[in-house]
């Protein structure tokens, strides 16, 4: 790194490195203990009314060392082990693994706009989603059913295409990635939606599907996202300087000693994987993947370093949030978790940009 | 131009006129000869037509199986990509999907009678107006109007006498049931859940034929306060100790999924349905269409949710 502060002509850039290391140390000790808060709070909050104090008891119940005889029905403890708290685990790692792989994505294609829609990943699910709809088959493997399996391969095979498509001789120009990506993505789109149109009395479970729902999420289903986005996330972390050093032009980054293929190959194989284990069981959500790491962008500076961790834990408990919002505003009825993103996080975001009147760091 | 929109309006105006004097659906002398049939279909458009249909077109499957119910089956010349009931509806000329009806090969079949439902008249039906089709929309929100929808459809096809000995026989055997459950108290109506689709978990609500069809047969919605096909909290249902679940299951396309979530899911291990085993499964083109395969549907659910009244 240190031989980047050499280059004259990058001081600007330099610059917004190097400050508030402190203050963004704090941040990310501050954010998580906000998401462990947030975790407990959205336990306690439901459709149906709990006290406060059961909840807490139920869940201090289930820590070891702890005795607390149970003063509930059983019906109450489904309620908040099986079903409240799993949904929460899952909006958080979904929550975390778009964030991650959104600021992945607009760090790799050095472009604000980029998500997992750029790239055919969320269309290349949603098709695989639709297909297993639609087909009369049902078996699963590895912990996906039918939809899951369908959705992740949709998203994996299509991210794959696109970057054999993209390829110009050794190498994998940002800007073919991205065009191939866009053309293959409406491909998928417009497959998909003659798929939706002919899908008869499915059509309702499908648009849900599509608008992202944490309905019946269970412990099973985190347990087979957890190490997807785990995984991701530290091998994404793992390479957050070289990030850095991409930022510049590739030729710089090539002079400095980073194998920007390699690089290149191995984060958009790790954000796709955990977008693709994400969006598998929950739908495509959309948003948070651009939202997030530019809000943390806007208040913490881009440097990957932080902007990575900072986007897993704001992600998560930004998504953990939309969903108590989605389960809680009309309850007994859910709204789809996808409208709760749009709704509650542009406006943040564009009062963000106002305020900051145009210092965004693209 | 002026004198042409007045006679246009004077003309509207008669045809009000005639159509308030003529009741609903007044259509006498049709055998006989061909005379102007009137009727005010169940979106409150005012429909003339010229004399009894004798190419009919419909484009859903209820429409299609009442068609067949009052001995239409020959004057039916197209139906949708889903007419599948009865079975000679399969050998009928296709004109397309539900959203995506063919209006060119609507055209080409030379109706001069087209049955549209409910989803059809944002799109569909100005299209087959501007082509000058006749064009009558079926769209039953209530067991009543179902039956109010056979009666029509015979009106204006010259089978009034096979629509009423069809309404009676229907009413009939709904009587049959509600007369029985018509005397449960509180208690005795089951608490009871509708599985719509189980990812995400979709219910009826208070304004469906689908509650309604719960209701008199003795159950009690336990997502009554609802509107429409929601989307509902797995812990809301948990906490509503459905007595009886019903899943809404099709034919092929892997259409018991519904049913096998309501009979595996561990988390609902716990609800007085699963307790005592009632968990049951129901077509859902039984349910679901307005037809008069609706009452098989009211007689099944009775069964189900009291096979002592039942037997």
């Amino acid at each position: 790194m240190s031989s980047v502060g050499t280059e004259p002509t990058l001081a600007g850039q330099v610059m917004n490195y190097r400050p508030h290391w402190r203050r963004r140390v704090y941040a990310i000790a501050g954010l998580i203990i906000a998401s462990v808060l947030v975790v407990a709070i959205a336990t306690t909050i439901g459709s149906v009314k709990v006290p406060f104090l059961t909840t807490f008891r139920i869940l201090l119940s289930q820590l070891p060392f702890i005795d607390i005889t149970p003063g509930w029905v059983p019906a109450t403890e489904t309620i908040i082990l099986d079903i409240r708290l799993p949904r929460i685990i899952l909006a958080g790692l979904v929550g975390a693994a778009l964030a991650i792989a959104g600021a992945t994505y607009q760090g790799l294609f050095r472009n604000p706009l980029a998500d997992p829609y750029l790239i055919g990943a969320a269309q290349g699910a949603a098709l695989g989603a639709v297909v297993g709809f639609l087909l009369p088959i049902e078996f699963s493997a590895m912990g996906f059913g039918v939809i899951p399996m369908l959705a992740f391969t949709g998203a994996v095979l299509s991210v794959a295409v696109v970057y054999i498509l993209a390829r110009v001789g050794k190498t994998v120009p940002v800007t073919t990635l991205i065009l191939a990506g866009v053309a293959l993505g409406s491909l998928w789109g417009s497959i998909y939606s003659y798929l939706i149109i002919n899908s008869g009395e499915r059509i309702h479970g499908i648009i849900f599907w599509v608008m992202g729902s944490f309905s019946l999420s269970s412990w099973s289903e985190v347990a087979v996202v957890l190490p997807y986005v785990v995984i991701g996330i530290i091998v994404i972390i793992l390479y957050s300087r070289s990030l850095n050093v991409m930022q510049l032009d590739e030729e710089q980054a090539k002079q400095l000693g980073i194998n920007v293929e390699r690089v290149k190959l191995i984060l958009l194989a790790a954000a796709t994987l955990i977008t693709a284990a994400a969006v598998s069981f929950v739908g495509t959500i959309g948003f948070v993947g651009i939202i997030v790491p530019h809000v943390v962008r806007l208040i913490w500076g881009p440097d990957h370093r932080f902007l990575l961790p900072l986007s897993v834990l704001s992600g998560a408990i930004f998504l953990i949030i939309a969903d108590l919002v989605a389960r809680t505003v009309l309850s007994p009825t859910e709204i789809p978790i996808g409208i709760i993103t749009a709704v509650c996080g542009v406006p943040f975001f564009l009062y963000l940009l106002r305020r900051r009147k145009g210092i965004v760091y693209f | 131009m002026k004198k042409r929109l007045w006679s246009m309006v004077v003309i509207l105006l008669l045809l009000a006129l005639a159509s308030s004097l003529t009741a609903s659906c007044g259509a006498e002398s049709e055998e006989t000869k061909p005379s102007l049939i009137q009727c005010t279909d169940q979106i409150g458009r005012l429909v003339t037509l010229e004399g009894v249909p004798e190419r009919i077109v419909s484009l859903a499957p209820s429409n299609t199986e009442i068609l067949f119910a009052l001995g239409l089956g020959d004057k039916v010349v197209g139906v949708s990509d889903y007419c599948d009931y009865p079975e000679e509806a399969k050998e009928k000329p296709k004109i397309g999907g539900y959203s995506t009806s063919d209006v060119e090969r609507i055209v080409a079949l030379e109706p001069d009678l087209v049955l549209i439902e409910d989803f059809h008249t944002t799109e569909i039906l100005p299209a087959l107006e501007n082509l000058g089709l006749t064009v009558v929309t079926i769209d039953p929100r209530t067991l009543d109007e179902v039956l109010e929808s056979f009666t029509l459809i015979g009106d204006i096809t010259g089978k009034t006498e096979e629509a009423a000995s069809l309404v009676n026989e229907m009413a009939a055997r709904i009587k049959a049931v509600t007369d029985k459950t018509a005397g449960l108290s509180e208690e005795e109506r089951l608490r009871t859940f509708y599985v719509m689709w189980h990812d995400p978990l979709m219910t009826v609500g208070s304004d469906t034929r689908i509650h309604e069809l719960i209701e008199k047969a003795g159950g009690v919605n336990v997502f009554a306060d609802t509107e429409g096909y929601p989307m509902v909290e797995l812990e809301a249902l948990v906490n509503t100790n459905p007595q009886v679940i019903i899943a809404g299951t099709g034919m092929g396309e892997g259409a018991d999924l519904p049913f096998t979530f309501a009979k595996t899911e561990p988390r609902l291990a716990n609800v007085d349905a699963r307790l005592n085993n009632r968990v049951y499964e129901i077509n859902t083109d039984l349910v679901g269409r307005p037809t008069p395969r609706m009452v098989e549907a009211l007689e099944q659910l009775a069964e189900m949710i009291h096979p002592e009244l039942f037997p």
